[in-house]
């Protein structure tokens, strides 16, 4: 497949609120994640319901630019890497027309609020525990996210 | 001339002329009808009876914490180590988030008549209309994360089914995670903001929102935004003081929280679901675009929702679910 129609399909879902792309042309698949495959456990039909991949499948880690994955990032030294500290859904505002609590770049301080997990309608504020710049956020806003998944990367 | 001392005037339903408010307050009548004005802003109705003067549509019990205090146990009462009763803020739960947390087994409490910017699930409004509903949170600070964190929410429905029946309510129903219903309407809700360092101590501020009893202008307004509205007053004989509902909640909320981090949810599971308003019957959870469909078969030991879809069990713990009655009943 055309690595120009694989970047096409990668800036196509992140735009979108999708978390996983399949194409199928002919003898070639493509499969597009948000998140590293296996890591990925959360109960929601959307993931659960994905089809086994009948044919060979090219994983392209989205991560690359946008969402470096953990493993990549946590060689790196003089970072922190935030987790979540619970099952739930990761939110980026405090509420949906709301600016996001932090953006890529951005200088936070210790104790600063960089996003909420909720689960059950409980809101968990995720705070910085680390003063420094918004390296990598590694989550997107509505997506569910498991325990100990890392959600952004301050350096 | 404090908004509250204006309203305090009005409480009682009656009509007030503006000279003797005036009077009362030791101020002008053009700041008299400065201060209607500015309550009418804020989403206070005051109706103005041409020569006779203004009164609210119903009589108001305005939230005072000697009274609200009597119907709080006095070893509860004792682990409330700061009581705010505001006559508006933007979010009580905002308010005791942003302030330092009580110490372990100690409780603040936050409440008020009008919330400017209360908050609902995922930033949704909570409408309250002035004087019929009750709006309060209470902040709390566990030692170190309780296992069953996430089920808190269903542990404080089943105390506020508890206190409402202690003041003569019957039929409440729990409507998983956190809503409040009587006869498949909401009455209520609770939302948890959770604050919590790794390995650390955990502080939770849970905020409660109870309809007491909607004027029909209110009732419309609400199920107008798509949510099918019921009141404590409609699961009770008479409606019950606005001040003892409030500290009944209280009450019973602070037993719960006091033996959360011991017990975490088991002791409570059993109470949830013979509450559970949607037990056994056939209900939609919508994740976002999507929609599944099912069976509802309570809870497991975590508070996670069961679904039976095709004879298969479904858990639901988070996401963006809503659950609905198959028959188009929220």
């Amino acid at each position: 497949m055309d690595i120009r129609k694989v970047k096409k399909l990668i800036e196509l879902l992140e735009e979108s609120g999708i978390s996983e792309l399949e194409i199928s042309e002919g003898e070639e698949s493509v499969r597009i994640s948000r998140h590293p495959r296996g890591a990925f456990t959360f109960a929601s039909p959307a993931i659960a319901a994905a089809p086994p991949a009948p044919l060979p499948v090219a994983t392209v880690a989205i991560g690359s630019a946008a969402a470096p994955s953990a493993a990549e990032r946590k060689a790196l030294a003089n970072e922190r890497t935030v987790t979540s500290p619970m099952v739930g859904t990761y939110y980026s505002a405090p509420s949906p027309d709301a600016k996001p609590f932090v953006e890529i770049g951005d200088e936070v301080r210790v104790g600063q609020t960089l996003c909420i997990i909720e689960a059950m309608k409980m809101m968990n504020q995720i705070e910085s525990d680390k003063a420094g710049k918004v390296a990598a956020i590694l989550a997107k806003n509505g997506d569910p996210v498991e325990f100990g998944q890392p959600l952004f990367v301050i350096e | 001339m404090s908004d509250r001392a204006l309203v305090e005037h009005l409480a009682d339903g009656q009509v007030h002329s503006g000279e003797r408010l005036a009077c009362a307050l030791g101020v002008s009548r053009a700041a008299v009808w400065k201060g209607i004005e500015r309550l009418r802003a804020r989403g206070i109705e005051i109706l103005a009876e041409p020569r006779r003067g203004y009164r609210l549509p119903a009589a108001v019990e305005l939230l005072e914490e000697s009274r609200l205090t009597r119907a709080i146990a006095p070893e509860r009462r004792a682990r409330l180590r700061g009581i705010e009763v505001l006559f508006d803020v933007d979010s009580t739960n905002d308010r005791l988030l942003n302030r330092e947390p009580p110490p372990p087994d100690q409780a603040l409490l936050c409440c008020c008549e009008l919330q400017r910017a209360g908050r609902g699930r995922r930033g949704r409004r909570w409408f309250a209309p002035f004087g019929q509903g009750i709006a309060m949170s209470i902040g709390w600070q566990f030692r170190a994360m309780p296992r069953d964190l996430p089920a808190l929410g269903l542990a404080i429905g089943t105390a506020i089914a508890r206190a409402l029946t202690r003041v003569g309510a019957r039929g409440i129903r729990l409507k998983w995670p956190n809503d409040v219903c009587f006869e498949d309407r909401k009455l209520g809700g609770v939302l948890i903001d959770l604050r919590a360092e790794a390995a650390g101590p955990v502080h939770v501020v849970i905020g409660v929102g109870l309809n007491l009893a909607l004027s029909a202008s209110a009732r419309s307004q609400i199920e107008a935004t798509g949510v099918r509205a019921a009141a404590i007053a409609d699961a009770c004989p008479a409606t019950p003081s606005r001040n003892e509902v409030a500290g009944r909640v209280i009450d019973e909320v602070l037993a719960v929280v006091a033996d959360y981090e011991r017990s975490g949810f088991t002791p409570h599971r059993a109470d949830w679901s013979s509450l559970d308003a949607f037990a056994n019957r056939r209900a939609r959870v919508s994740l976002g675009v999507e929609s599944v469909h099912g069976i509802a078969r309570g809870i497991d030991a975590e508070g996670a929702l069961q679904l039976e879809v095709d004879g298969a069990m479904r858990k639901f713990l988070s996401g963006d679910l809503s659950l609905r009655l198959e028959d188009g009943v929220d």
